[in-house]
């Protein structure tokens, strides 16, 4: 009996202990692959000393093939400031073609070929984020042959880039602000729009953070194609992202409700149905970037532009329904749920079906019942007087003679 | 159940049964006309209106079938409201020869004889009243079908054609009328099954609509006074 609470108990604590150190053996687990990672993905020793020896030298540079002058400098400061530079990641982490002095010969022609050549180094580290980029518009249209097409480093300097998240990944707001600036570098007129954009404003001019840089609508690695029938009929929601978020609208008194008004409005039904059943196939039907554009999307009272302004609205309804006349804009509910003051019709055709439904149709349901209630007692209790079943139909014949008396 | 009615008490009758004509041909194509394009716009118009179904989604999944759609639900919409213009037409073509019956018309009987009906219905009555050539709720279905339908009909026409309302219209009127129809159909399709089709199919298989023809025994036992006013009798049956 002791014996076996002894190994009972030694047996418990065993169990226990052991599964404890699994408990912690599987929490640092994915940390220490983390960091052996980005250790054993140096593939040498070679340290940046000897490379910053000739690096360093300010206006070092190289003349390509193409004629264009190839900066060999390295700003030591910057570098080591750099994400790269403080987490230990050295010259040939990336540059791992050249481990010795001569070099080997140079390959490359153009300063784009340059890049090109290296941006595929980045996965070694970042295989998520890259394998993103794979899905791109960018990569297809550099697999497509356009050079030029953006790759990891047109967007991050690898010799100067900052931290950009937190330890979660969650991008830092400081970083946000730049974020168009990067994209300006080759979409410079679509920012020159956009900076004067209600949204676009607010971020350059005020810091302000709540709104919607270029990659909060267009994805940061894996970049879609904004022109597809799918990228189209999936507005509405990209947009109610942030405004159907209550937190970020009240700031700005703005109504959440904009998404289910636009749902439950002609247009907004039939595309947020398509994008459900088909959400390729291209629709006639506008969504919210149709009407409130999109790198130039304004404020609603905006003179110009803002769609509470009736003149702008009914340009914008005649853009497909060209005979639209001053009345029209008013058959849209502009967002707004019907109310004694907005749309009193609408609200009141409302109010009165909620009464009349039940009130009419309600007793003449319940007349029916009563009625199939009585034929079916009448039918079960005439057979009284008579014997058998049949004559139940005798009984009701004699019906007009009862009535006789039933009447005045 | 009518039919069976009649035999058993007095088969000789059965042989030399008599009936009276209770809707003219034309009548009866009216109603097959209402009838059938009535159901094409409820089954069309319902998918369109509950959309978020997945039945109405699988209809509904492309623009080429929502454009089909809704082209049968107006190609229906345009017989009816053809059949509607007929009708009223013809009314009033009646109206001016001095011809049209009043039968159809609502009057204080017909609150009598629903009073008379829900005493009936509690009990406190033996018998049903006795009813003229159509009875109140023969009359509500007509005017009830009648005004859904002018509801339905003006309503449809405005969210049909929306820029050209609104050149005379508030724009307002788009979406009430919007609301308006789409309230109004299920309005009627539940009046419909619950009080036309309880009417004429559970509380008796009434087929006078297709054969146009009422039976003695039931013109006598439903519209007795009809049935008195025709045979010129007062009083019950022989």
């Amino acid at each position: 009996m002791r014996l076996r609470t002894f190994l009972f108990v030694t047996g418990l604590v065993i169990c226990i202990v052991s599964f404890g150190f699994a408990v912690s053996d599987a929490s640092a687990g994915p940390s220490q692959a983390k960091e052996a990672a980005i250790v054993s993905s140096a593939p040498s020793q070679i340290d940046d000393s000897g490379c910053l020896a000739c690096h360093n030298k300010e206006g070092f540079s190289v003349e390509l093939d193409s004629g264009e002058t190839l900066s060999l400098n390295i700003n030591t400061d910057a570098f080591e400031q750099s994400t790269h530079g403080s987490n230990n990641v050295t010259c040939v982490t990336c540059h791992s073609d050249i481990s010795s002095f001569p070099h080997p010969e140079r390959t490359t022609e153009t300063l784009r070929d340059v890049k090109l050549k290296y941006y595929t180094s980045c996965q070694q580290c970042h295989a998520e984020q890259f394998t993103q980029t794979l899905d791109s518009v960018h990569q297809k249209s550099l697999a497509a042959g356009n050079n030029n097409a953006a790759v990891c480093a047109d967007c991050h300097n690898p010799h100067t880039q900052q931290k950009i998240t937190d330890g979660t990944g969650n991008l830092l707001p400081a970083a946000r602000l730049h974020i168009p600036e990067t994209c300006a570098k080759c979409h410079g007129a679509i920012y020159d729009t956009y900076k004067e954009s209600v949204h676009g404003k607010a971020l350059t001019e005020e810091e302000n953070a709540d709104v919607p840089t270029c990659i909060d609508c267009h994805g940061v690695h894996n970049i879609q194609d904004p022109t597809t029938a799918t990228f189209r009929n999936s507005t509405p929601y990209l947009c109610a992202k942030c405004h159907t978020d209550a937190a970020i609208m009240q700031k700005y008194g703005l109504s959440t409700e904009v998404l289910n008004t636009y749902v439950a409005d002609f247009h907004g039904t039939t595309v947020v149905l398509f994008d459900k059943t088909f959400p390729d196939q291209p629709t006639n039907k506008p969504v919210c970037t149709d009407c409130h554009g999109f790198h130039d999307v304004a404020r609603g009272d905006d003179p110009e532009k803002g769609l509470s302004v009736r003149g702008n609205l009914l340009a914008r309804c005649q853009q497909c329904h060209p005979d639209a006349t001053a009345n029209f804009p008013d058959s849209w509910l502009s967002h707004y749920i019907p109310s004694p003051e907005k749309y009193p019709m609408v609200y009141y055709i409302n109010l009165f079906y909620k009464f009349f439904i039940p009130a009419v149709l309600g007793p003449m349901a319940i007349l029916v019942v009563m009625d199939f209630s009585r034929m079916m007692i009448n039918r079960f209790r005439k057979p009284k007087p008579v014997v058998a079943e049949k004559p139940a139909v005798k009984a009701k014949k004699s019906k007009p003679a009862d009535e006789e008396s039933g009447h005045d | 159940m009518s039919g069976k009615r009649a035999n058993p008490s007095q088969p000789a009758r059965f042989a030399q049964e008599k009936s009276f004509l209770r809707f003219t041909l034309g009548q009866r194509w009216e109603h097959a006309i209402l009838l059938l394009s009535g159901l094409v716009l409820l089954l069309t118009g319902l998918p369109q209106k509950y959309r978020e179904f997945s039945l109405s989604q699988d209809l509904l999944s492309t623009p080429e079938r929502v454009d089909l759609i809704r082209q049968i639900h107006h190609i229906a919409a345009i017989i009816l409201a053809l059949e509607v213009l007929y009708h009223i037409v013809r009314i009033i073509v009646l109206m001016a020869r001095r011809k049209l019956p009043a039968d159809l018309l609502p009057n204080w009987q017909d609150l009598r004889d629903a009073g008379q009906m829900l005493q009936y219905l509690l009990f406190m009555r033996k018998d049903k009243p006795k009813f003229g050539r159509y009875n109140f709720e023969q009359k509500v279905t007509y005017w009830f079908v009648f005004f859904s339908i002018a509801i339905m009909g003006i309503s449809g026409f405005i969210i049909w054609f929306p820029v050209k309302f609104t050149q005379f219209l508030p724009g307002g009127v788009v979406p009430a009328a919007k609301l308006a129809h789409s309230t109004e159909s299920v309005v009627l399709a539940i009046f419909i099954i619950i009080w036309h089709v309880y009417h004429v199919h559970i509380e008796r298989m009434n087929l006078s609509m297709f054969t146009g023809r009422l039976s003695e025994d039931e013109m006598h036992e439903f519209h007795e006074k009809e049935y008195d006013r025709l045979t010129g009798q007062t009083g019950g049956k022989k």
